[in-house]
């Protein structure tokens, strides 16, 4: 067996929009605007400290689009730890994707404006985020008296936020679009916090994987499980063709590999517990290089190469984000207590048999991690401060005003069925409204179909995709592929949802039909295929 | 999470999956996917290359002789029986990738015999053709758990289940093996743990069980359970894997003059397949075996001699073995499927036509078929065989003598089921 080489573990560092603005520091004043034209620029900041920065172009028609970022880490990131070292917390204000240029002309050739924070607090913030939002709604229309319109639309964290918005302040929207989005704090922290734990029970029981100290101290806690866990991946990788654990495994650990069972399955089945997409930017679980490993790369070691590339996103949010929300909340947040595992991958043992050694292997690894087993003991979180997180603000779902979802289907921070939960839910809401309907129809005589409220654009991945050297070794220095990694949109699709967020707030509806067909067809990689449907996170699936 | 966004633009290599969009999305449609005034389109997925494959990249070419005689002879209601095939190399991720591009992009109608417990399974929970509403009919896997049909709505077996296999086997066992040393090869998965689970059912004990991870099997793992089974002192071992699994194992045996009293699993023990890789046909001589259709050698049997006769004017030079018979009678059985859904088929037509009459559909098995509005199940039982020395099954005593069962506690008896005659001209009615 060739060995395998990742270049890149974590795909996506860079947390910084191009957008620069000069940050006002006093709160709460009028935007400061510069009056230029074709587009004029304004900043501010809000009455929490959110900087916010706002465009609007000569021709002004009236609607303006609120961005709202995604999650930004809370906490400065030392330069010495890999990967992710070097990051300073920002707020700098996001008033398009990434400060994309093509999404932004878009807006401004059609008479719109932008606006978008960087809000006040970084990490988990819907909350605070929300009310930033509605502010800056308030901002811009007093600043902009002709503004009739709103349109809010938003990644990852900012898809929440943009949902948020919409649920709480229908009111305020006239559509909506949460890119990428994340699920609810519980259900998102379940599915890394899974991971996590599991590759602290087997790998190295010395990462502390949550429950941090208050403060200072748990700051560094969370620095010390970064670089553990990061050095687990490390090795993982390293030994992947051999099967050896880490030297760090746990007794646990040390006893499975002594039964004979590859450290590569078990992280296969930590990935499977948690959730984990099995495509990931570079392994597509499909291809394998030409020779004698044309059936046993896809089948034993590309699903499991996959795990190692979206798991190592995985255990860093999962540092991360439960630090931050432990800090909010006062307590341990993640509580595996009463988690089924076996039952988590009762679907996918079977499909992933051989990458994970059969059916005994699979048995005794999750007998491993058993609530019956004292070698690997299960988080308790803490009763007040899960509460507590549960209190911090969840979308219901509910769908208010025509709304547009983009996800890619391999997504490792925000899994799609975050996304499909919405789409399901919808359709019972879909299907109330319809009997509504026929019930009034009962008293009227006049059938109102109900308007379509949801589009689902799903960012699929190639057929194939992973690329092999001459010497059959997998290559890891392309790009993404669509469908895989956080957030990876091209323009054309981001400028897609766009059109079709304008197209809502003009007309009350949603695209549809050839004129969809079209825009989808030529934005790429894209599908609207209602039979597509990706499994719910893990943790709505457990009693 | 982080909000950075690609701002390069990818190159569009992927599929553009765009094809199926909501049907208040689009014009009213004039006809079913799939089906046309002159076509109905039906996929199939399946190791057509690789090591996996020996033996089942026979069957579309088996299934396509069958269509390709129907078609010849006016099709169903004048539409010609277009068979789509997708190489999956028994990998459960390339099928769910090759069963989007069938729904997606060939726009077939239903699935037609998915092979593979592993890969069906994949497709069920990826693809969702339950939810789409796609047929999948006859899925090439004896696994039980697709018969639920509730979890699998729109999937219809046709093997009988490998819990079927091993409740007859056991009955087989204890009638004329009594007292003696019995050992198991498995695969460890679902394949297996059907195996186990009618096994127990049967009252079975082993010496010795040997699983092996699918994909693992080789020369040298073969090497290693006879090692087991020689320690077991088992006197008849019973090969419950596939293809690859027996052929190593007899090879090997061959090679170290191991000789128990072999019993072999219908999955792999398809002579010719097993032949193809090299094993003398003299190691399977009195090897135990079982088919729920006849010997394919029985050119007396009115569907092994029509369906022989086809294959070979189709295929020439190309033998006449099991999985041949099999993908012939799976497509004999579409057609009448077909026929039944009516003058302008749907897929919902085509799935209430099993239901209502699958179980009465002509064809080669000499066990009868449990569809109904209730079950998904389709052969329920088998006949038992012995090898001869050139390594052909033929039912023990000279006369097929068949067993019927079910996936649970149900007895295994004597079936006295009266197989339907060939329809005129091998076409359905």
């Amino acid at each position: 067996m060739k060995k395998v080489r990742i270049l890149s573990l974590l795909s996506v560092t860079a947390l910084v929009t191009t957008v620069l603005v000069t940050a006002p520091t006093v709160a709460n004043a009028a935007p400061m605007c510069d009056g230029k034209s074709p587009i004029q620029s304004c900043v501010g900041v809000t009455s929490d400290g959110a900087p916010y920065a706002m465009q609007v172009p000569a021709n002004f028609n009236g609607t303006v689009a609120l961005y709202s970022h995604g999650y930004r880490y809370n906490v400065d990131i030392p330069a010495g730890i890999p990967l992710i070292g070097g990051y300073k917390i920002t707020n700098t204000p996001e008033p398009v994707p990434g400060g994309n240029a093509e999404v932004a002309k878009y807006f401004f050739s059609q008479g719109i404006a932008i606006v978008g924070s960087g809000f006040a607090r970084q990490g988990w913030n819907p909350d605070s985020a929300i009310k930033t939002n509605v502010e800056l709604i308030d901002t811009f229309k007093k600043q902009f008296p002709k503004t009739t319109k709103v349109v809010a639309w938003g990644s990852s964290l900012g898809g929440v936020i943009t949902q948020g918005l919409a649920e709480k302040h229908p009111e305020l929207v006239s559509a909506v679009a949460p890119m990428c989005m994340a699920d609810n704090v519980s259900a998102e922290l379940t599915m890394a916090g899974d991971f996590l734990w599991g590759i602290k029970v087997l790998f190295d029981p010395t990462i502390k994987a949550g429950n941090y100290s208050a403060g200072a101290a748990g700051v560094a806690e969370s620095y010390g499980d970064l670089v553990k866990v990061f050095t687990v991946m490390g090795k993982l990788q390293a030994s992947l063709t051999t099967g050896a654990w880490p030297d760090t495994s746990s007794a646990t650990g040390k006893a499975l590999a002594a039964a004979g069972i590859p450290s590569r399955s078990a992280l296969l089945l930590l990935g499977l517990m948690a959730g984990l997409p099995t495509q990931s930017a570079h392994f597509d679980s499909i291809s394998g290089p030409d020779g004698a490993l044309k059936l046993t790369f896809p089948l034993a070691i590309s699903p499991v190469l996959a795990i190692l590339e979206n798991g190592t996103n995985a255990a860093a949010l999962a540092v991360l984000a439960t630090q931050d929300v432990e800090n909010q909340t006062g307590g341990a947040i993640f509580d595996n207590t009463k988690t089924d595992y076996s039952a988590r991958v009762d679907a996918e043992r079977v499909i992933f048999n051989a990458a994970l050694s059969g059916n005994t292997a699979i048995d005794a690894m999750l007998g491993a991690l058993s609530a019956a087993n004292p070698g690997a003991p299960r988080a308790a979180g803490n009763a007040a401060a899960v509460a507590k997180m549960k209190a911090l603000h969840q979308n219901t779902g509910k769908i208010n005003v025509p709304t547009v979802l983009m996800v890619g289907v391999a997504d490792p921070i925000t899994p799609a069925g975050a996304s499909q939960r919405l789409v399901d839910l919808y359709a019972e809401q879909y299907a109330a409204e319809k009997a509504a309907a026929r019930k009034a129809y009962q008293a009227s005589r006049d059938y109102k179909t109900p308007t379509n409220k949801l589009l689902m654009l799903w960012n699929t991945t190639p057929s194939n995709y992973t690329k092999f050297d001459a010497a059959g070794s997998p290559i890891t220095s392309t790009a993404a592929a669509q469908g895989t990694n956080h957030c990876n949109f091209t323009s054309a699709q981001l400028v897609l949802v766009a059109k079709s967020l304008v197209q809502a707030s003009s007309t009350g509806k949603l695209p549809s039909g050839g004129a969809l067909y079209t825009a989808v067809r030529k934005a790429g990689n894209l599908s609207i295929d209602k039979g597509i449907s990706v499994p719910w996170l893990k943790a709505y699936g457990d009693n | 999470m982080k909000a950075l966004h690609r701002r390069k633009l990818l190159t569009a290599t992927a599929v553009l999956a765009v094809f199926g969009l909501a049907a208040t999305a689009i014009p009213a449609q004039a006809a079913e996917v799939g089906v046309t005034s002159t076509q109905i389109k039906l996929g199939m997925t399946l190791p057509m290359t690789g090591t996996a494959s020996l033996g089942y990249n026979k069957i579309p070419g088996a299934a396509k002789a069958y269509f390709d005689y129907l078609n010849a002879n006016g099709g169903i209601n004048g539409r010609k029986v277009t068979l789509v095939v997708k190489d999956d190399r028994y990998v459960p991720t390339e099928a769910v990738a090759k069963t989007n591009e069938l729904i997606l992009k060939d726009k077939v109608m239903a699935l037609l015999a998915p092979l593979g417990t592993a890969n069906v399974k994949a497709v069920a929970s990826s693809v969702n053709p339950g939810r789409r509403g796609v047929p999948v009919l006859f899925v090439n896997t004896g696994f039980s758990g697709f018969a639920d049909a509730k979890k699998y709505p729109t999937t219809y077996t046709v093997l009988p289940s490998y819990i079927m296999e091993a409740k007859i086997m056991g009955q087989y066992i204890k009638e004329n093996f009594a007292g003696k040393k019995i050992g198991l090869l498995y695969q460890d998965d679902d394949f297996g743990t059907d195996a186990l689970a009618g096994f127990k059912t049967a009252g079975i004990n082993f010496a010795v069980k040997v699983p092996y991870a699918s994909g693992s099997q080789s020369a040298a793992a073969a090497a290693g359970w006879i090692t087991k089974f020689k320690a077991a002192e088992a006197d008849v071992v019973i090969l419950f894997g596939v293809s690859s699994a027996t052929s190593a194992m007899l090879g090997v045996a061959a090679q170290l003059k191991y000789a128990p009293q072999w019993m072999l699993g219908s999955v792999g023990g398809d002579a010719t397949t097993i032949k193809l890789t090299g094993v003398p046909a003299g190691v399977l001589y009195n090897a135990i075996g079982f088919s729920p259709v006849p010997a394919t050698t029985d050119m007396k049997d009115e569907y092994v001699k029509f369906f022989s006769d086809i294959y070979a004017k189709a295929v020439p030079g190309s033998a006449f073995d099991l999985n041949v018979l099999l993908g012939m009678n799976t497509a004999f059985m579409a057609a009448q499927a077909l026929k039944a859904a009516g003058a302008n088929p749907t897929r919902k037509s085509l799935l209430a036509a099993i239901d209502s009459k699958g179980a009465t559909f002509a064809n080669s098995a000499l066990v009868p078929a449990a569809y109904s509005k209730t079950s998904h199940v389709g052969l329920t039982g088998y006949w038992v065989g012995k090898y001869s020395p050139a390594g052909d099954l033929s039912p023990v005593g000279g006369t097929y003598v068949s067993y019927t069962t079910d996936s649970g506690a149900g007895a295994v008896v004597k079936t006295t089921y009266k197989r339907p005659a060939m329809p005129a001209k091998g076409l359905p009615n």
